[in-house]
């Protein structure tokens, strides 16, 4: 496993994490404060900043060589399907409201923050899955 | 459009070329390990100067290595009646 999927892992589990958390957290707040309180949940997702250390863990790969064509190429198409998925975010966060709410309505702009936080976990997150994907998630057939 | 596939004989030459590790390999044609291991399972097309390097590491031509089938010459090999 080289230092990309090493990363690639800590930011899907950490993403994974915080995410899971905070669905918990804001279900058992809406039972027990209702629902403009129950938001604070969303707290657990500073768990997912934690994957943002792990560049400074995981140190670069041994070796004569440690990035080639084949690694541009998964970083390329990773990059894109990560940016793919922050536009889809972007414009769902952007649709839905408008959709559901219609024209005229009016949001807070506290939203803005957390569209731009989850645009940038959907960014990590997607990539790091795509980067996974295309290496393979084991060791699998690993030997010489 | 008729699927295609690169197929090659380096896992072969290299037990043949004194039983040449994956990481010698890797670092003669000036990649990783897991690069080697992606192309040699078929998961991983080379560039064509990365074919060129690894054939010449093997002090052979690119098709002694490396051979691309198709449904098209599949069938065609196999003859117009098939």
């Amino acid at each position: 496993m080289n230092r990309a999927q090493k990363i690639a892992w800590s930011l899907v589990i950490a993403i994974s994490l915080g995410f899971i958390l905070s669905c918990i957290a804001i279900a058992i707040l809406y039972v027990k404060v209702g629902m403009p309180r129950a938001l604070a949940g969303f707290g657990f997702m500073g768990i997912a900043g934690l994957g943002g250390f792990s560049p400074l863990i995981f140190r670069k790969d041994t070796g004569k060589v440690t990035f080639d064509e084949r690694d541009k190429l998964i970083k390329r198409r990773a990059a894109l399907a990560g940016f793919g998925a922050s536009y889809l975010f972007v414009g769902l966060a952007c649709m839905i409201p408008f959709s559901i709410l219609g024209p005229k309505a009016t949001m807070s702009v506290i939203w803005l923050p957390n569209i731009f936080m989850g645009t940038g976990l959907s960014l990590f997150f997607v990539t790091s899955v795509a980067i996974l994907v295309q290496y393979g998630w084991t060791n699998k057939g690993e030997r010489s | 459009m008729g699927s295609n596939r690169l197929s090659n004989n380096i896992r072969r030459l290299r037990f043949d070329n004194g039983e040449m590790t994956q990481q010698q390999l890797a670092d003669k044609a000036g990649v990783t390990r897991q690069t080697i291991i992606a192309i040699e399972s078929g998961k991983y097309a080379p560039s064509l100067p990365l074919a060129f390097k690894i054939a010449r590491t093997f002090g052979k031509q690119i098709e002694d290595i490396f051979q691309y089938e198709d449904e098209d010459s599949q069938s065609s090999a196999a003859g117009p009646d098939a």
